[in-house]
């Protein structure tokens, strides 16, 4: 008797494309996908215990060890989260330097997105120009606070230090450019019938589904659900801004992509009106050198490139917090990887795993 | 027309193929770090430092770890200060904790040991061994570095 | 043979050599052979190490790097560099690999790529053998690369081997037919199958001009046998590692690598017989006006490399069997009846 059965494929944890080291064990009917469980934990360093043995303030340089592509914002959270604990008012121009680095960390975040997903389906090339781009970003985050990846710029209160006098000519300079970047990968990727019919209806996740499961981020919005934390509970001073907020139809891969892509656009624009807007000042409110924070517990949650982060703090009035728990965004969108994945190829897996965008420095927290 | 967007993207990389070079090579060239930059390793005041163990207390990873002594006229000073390097987070709460401007960075990207241990640096003995023999500035030596290689390199060609 | 060469007189001289010493004809043929497969295997593995290093500096300036640059002036003896360092590399068999299979694989990949280069037309009278098949002769041997990438993926014990083993099959098998009919064409204007033939009758017009569909097709099938981005499935290294490379160290994994390289050089030369005229073209010599449009030809293979991402199996099969192939049908019948619609007026 001839009989068919499924196989077990292991995909990672050291595979090119699995974007860190995550391992996802597929069962495959030949190429048709019947299962994809992720299994993560390779990058697990405890980050959330090692809070509870550090003072609040020690604690946001591990905050950028979290998602690493766009630690401005995992700064912004957690400073913000304690702000709102101790009560503490940031002086005008910090809220809009924050409002700068967050939005620029955001465009080279979803920078690394577009290169990462060019290169999973193929195009190496489309990476190479992503990086690029991303490269101008990182050097304005190099001259304002002297690091490319761990910038630990946000603290309590402000931002450690005023930006140079050369910052805001580059930063001009990079956002004139920029349009003619984004173009350039327009012309190169999204016109490109090949990466647009392998990302079309691929990995469809229905609004409702995507709401039920907790996604959050570009994932959510391009199911088609007009929830950004920016617009709905405007943390900062995120009201002052005009923007729109992209979002897709039918939650394929494709709208994922589009979703990105245009926010960049979005970010580019709120980066312009907070340069246009800035006042001068300081940077930095007083805030007592060793934080006590009242007992009792808060959360607070920003918009990530990747979705909503959230710190949730429970304080027992001394110098180390009781407990601190990230809300990972991208831990919690991987959770949909099975669902979107089945009865699709091997291929199409590369292509949801790059679209969800989940990364695992914080899937493994 | 089906094509389109592939012929516009063909176009793009050819024009990328004829157009500037974005990398720079490395050993030859090197970036000049910004004045902020963190990065290398910590480099002591000997004459500066007061001893007082601020930066070793800010330090949210345990990189620092000195020893204090007080001589005859009960001043402090500092017996041993170690810097793991291999520990650092490099977030600058060190350099922003201490009072007297002590410590700074060597701005030398080029960290990378053979041995883990070479990771750990011994501030106290490189500051002393600094204020006793001339000052060579580490800037200047890597820029003899790079002309030595520059040199070879045109010899070869 | 009647073509007198410059190859040809240099074996005549070698042939006149070794008469004097060794007392038997036949030990001098045998001695001739293996001096001929001496020769193509270095003709080979060069070709392979300057395309190697082409790609490299062609990817390079598409993304806007140098490329190599260190190896040798402008980085040239890179790949001479990266040829000694497989060769001293470790040979690692997987455990449960089937043994004889997977020792022939890469080997017999290699010797169809091999013979495909004795119909080469590299000068008017300059070809090793002017079969009266030779494009048959060229089909044939090419597509006898399904068979040892299957091999290879189903002796490495290793799953994703075997799935790139899997889709060589469905891809070459598929894209094998478009390429043929689309040869077809070719072979009705030129009434030949004979290589100099064929690119005798281009002398005045190209088939390029005549046959622009059958063009396009072939382009896009020969890139698919190849394996070749858009379609390196068989490869696709985001997806399945390196397909049936994927446990191939050291020498057996460069001769996967050679017969990549010499399949490339090898439809660049038949796509310069069949529809740039060959070794045509004015003032300068043949053989330059032949390494040239090669040389073009190649460079559009690495340019579609450098630009777009890859296809999906079941995109990639059904754009074989419902556009290609209805396309190439297509071109069969408009050349038959402008044929005869040619003659019929003059
Ligand atoms: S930079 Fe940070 S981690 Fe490194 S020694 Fe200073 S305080 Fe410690
Ligand atoms: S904080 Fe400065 S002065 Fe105090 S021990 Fe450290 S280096 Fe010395």
């Amino acid at each position: 008797m001839l009989k068919t059965e499924t196989f077990t494929l292991n995909m990672g944890p050291q595979h090119p494309s699995t974007h860190g080291v995550l391992q996802v064990v597929l069962e495959l009917d030949g190429e048709t996908v019947v299962q994809a469980i992720p299994h993560m934990g390779y990058l697990h360093r405890g980050i959330e215990k090692l809070a509870e043995s550090r003072t609040y303030a020690q604690f946001i340089p591990y905050t950028d060890r979290l998602d690493y592509v766009s630690s401005m914002g995992n700064n912004l959270g957690y400073c913000q989260t304690v702000e709102k604990m101790v009560g503490i008012k940031v002086p005008e121009r910090a809220e809009y330097l924050r409002i700068i680095m967050t939005e620029l960390n955001r465009i080279a975040s979803h920078l690394i997105f577009m290169g990462s997903l060019a290169i999973d389906l193929g195009a190496s090339t489309g990476m190479m120009f992503g990086f690029r781009s991303r490269e101008r970003i990182l050097d304005l985050f190099d001259m304002a606070c002297g690091a490319r990846q761990t910038y630990t710029y946000i603290r309590f209160g402000g931002v450690s230090a005023d930006i140079p006098s050369e910052f805001i000519p580059a930063l001009q300079r990079f956002l004139t450019d920029f349009p003619a970047m984004l173009d350039e990968y327009h012309r190169l990727l999204t016109g490109n019938e090949i990466l647009y019919h392998r990302l079309k209806n691929t990995g469809v996740i229905s609004g409702q589904r995507a709401l039920e499961i907790g996604l959050t981020g570009p994932a959510l919005r391009a199911s088609g659900v007009d929830y950004d934390i920016r617009k709905v509970e405007p943390y900062g001073i995120y009201d002052r801004f005009d923007f729109s907020v992209p979002l897709g139809q039918v939650g394929d891969c494709w709208d994922r992509y589009i979703v990105r892509m245009e926010e960049m656009k979005q970010s580019a624009s709120i980066v312009t009106q907070a340069l246009e807007q800035m006042p001068e000042g300081t940077v930095m409110a007083t805030v007592p050198k060793v934080l006590k924070p009242p007992a009792g517990e808060v959360y607070h949650s920003i918009e990530n490139p990747r979705g909503e982060l959230g710190y949730y703090i429970v304080s027992d009035g001394g110098v180390n917090p009781y407990r601190l728990h990230v809300r990972r965004p991208s831990f919690i969108n991987l959770q949909v990887l099975n669902e979107a994945c089945q009865g699709l190829l091997i291929g199409d897996v590369v292509a949801v795993l790059a679209t969800l965008d989940s990364l695992m420095g914080e899937v493994d927290c | 027309m089906v094509g389109k967007g592939l012929l516009e993207g063909m176009r793009v990389t050819l024009k990328a193929f004829f157009n500037k070079k974005e990398t720079l090579q490395y050993p030859e060239i090197k970036l000049t770090m910004p004045d902020r930059f963190r990065g290398g390793e910590l480099k002591l005041d000997n004459e500066k430092c007061i001893a007082c163990g601020l930066c070793a207390r800010a330090c949210p990873n345990h990189v620092i770890e000195l020893t204090t002594g007080t001589d005859e006229q009960k001043k402090r000073h500092l017996k041993s200060y170690v810097y793991h390097s291999g520990l650092c987070l490099y977030c600058n709460y060190c350099i922003e904790a201490c009072p007297t401007n002590a410590i700074c960075w060597d701005k030398n990207y080029e960290n990378s040991r053979y041995f883990k241990d070479e990771l750990d640096v011994d501030c106290l003995a490189i500051s002393k061994q600094k204020s006793a023999t001339v000052d060579v500035a580490p800037a200047d030596k890597s820029n003899a570095e790079q002309e030595d290689t520059l040199k070879r390199r045109e010899k070869d060609e | 043979m009647q073509e007198i060469t410059g190859l040809f007189k240099i074996a005549e001289i070698l042939r006149g050599i070794l008469g004097h010493f060794l007392p038997d004809p036949q030990l001098v043929d045998i001695c001739m052979s293996l001096i001929n497969i001496g020769a193509i295997f270095t003709i080979i593995s060069l070709t392979a190490v300057v395309l190697v290093y082409t790609e490299r500096k062609v990817s390079a300036f598409m993304q806007r790097r140098s490329g190599p640059n260190r190896v040798g002036p402008g980085g040239t003896l890179q790949s001479v560099a990266d040829m000694i360092k497989l060769m001293a590399k470790e040979d690692i068999m997987p455990a449960g690999a089937d043994k004889w299979m997977w020792i022939l694989a890469p080997i017999l990949l290699f010797i169809p790529a091999a013979a495909v280069f004795v119909v080469f037309p590299f000068d008017n009278k300059a070809i090793f053998a002017d079969l009266n098949i030779g494009i048959f002769y060229f089909i044939a041997m090419s597509s006898q690369s399904v068979l040892p990438f299957l091999m290879a993926g189903w002796a490495s014990n290793n799953k994703y081997s075997l799935v790139g083993g899997m889709r060589t099959v469905a891809q070459m098998l598929s894209y094998e037919v478009p390429m043929v009919l689309s040869i077809l064409g070719i072979v009705m204007l030129a009434g030949s199958m004979r290589m100099s033939t064929i690119v005798a009758a281009q002398q005045h017009t190209w088939f390029i001009v005549l046959q622009p569909i059958a063009f396009v097709v072939y382009v896009i099938t020969a890139t698919a046998e190849i394996n070749r981005a858009p379609f390196d499935l068989v490869e696709g290294e985001s997806e399945i590692v390196a397909g049936p490379f994927t446990e191939y160290t050291g020498m057996r994994w460069a001769l996967f690598f050679l017969a990549e390289y010499a399949n490339l050089l090898a439809v660049s030369v038949i796509a310069t017989t069949l529809f740039l005229g060959g070794w045509n073209g004015p003032w300068l010599p043949g053989w330059v006006w032949f390494f040239l449009k090669v040389g073009g030809m190649i460079f559009l293979f690495m340019w579609f490399r450098w630009t777009f991402p890859r296809l999906r199996i079941d995109q990639l099969m059904s754009f074989g069997w419902k556009v290609l192939l209805p396309l190439a049908l297509l071109n069969i019948i408009v050349t038959g009846i402008g044929m005869y619609i040619y003659e019929f007026f003059s």
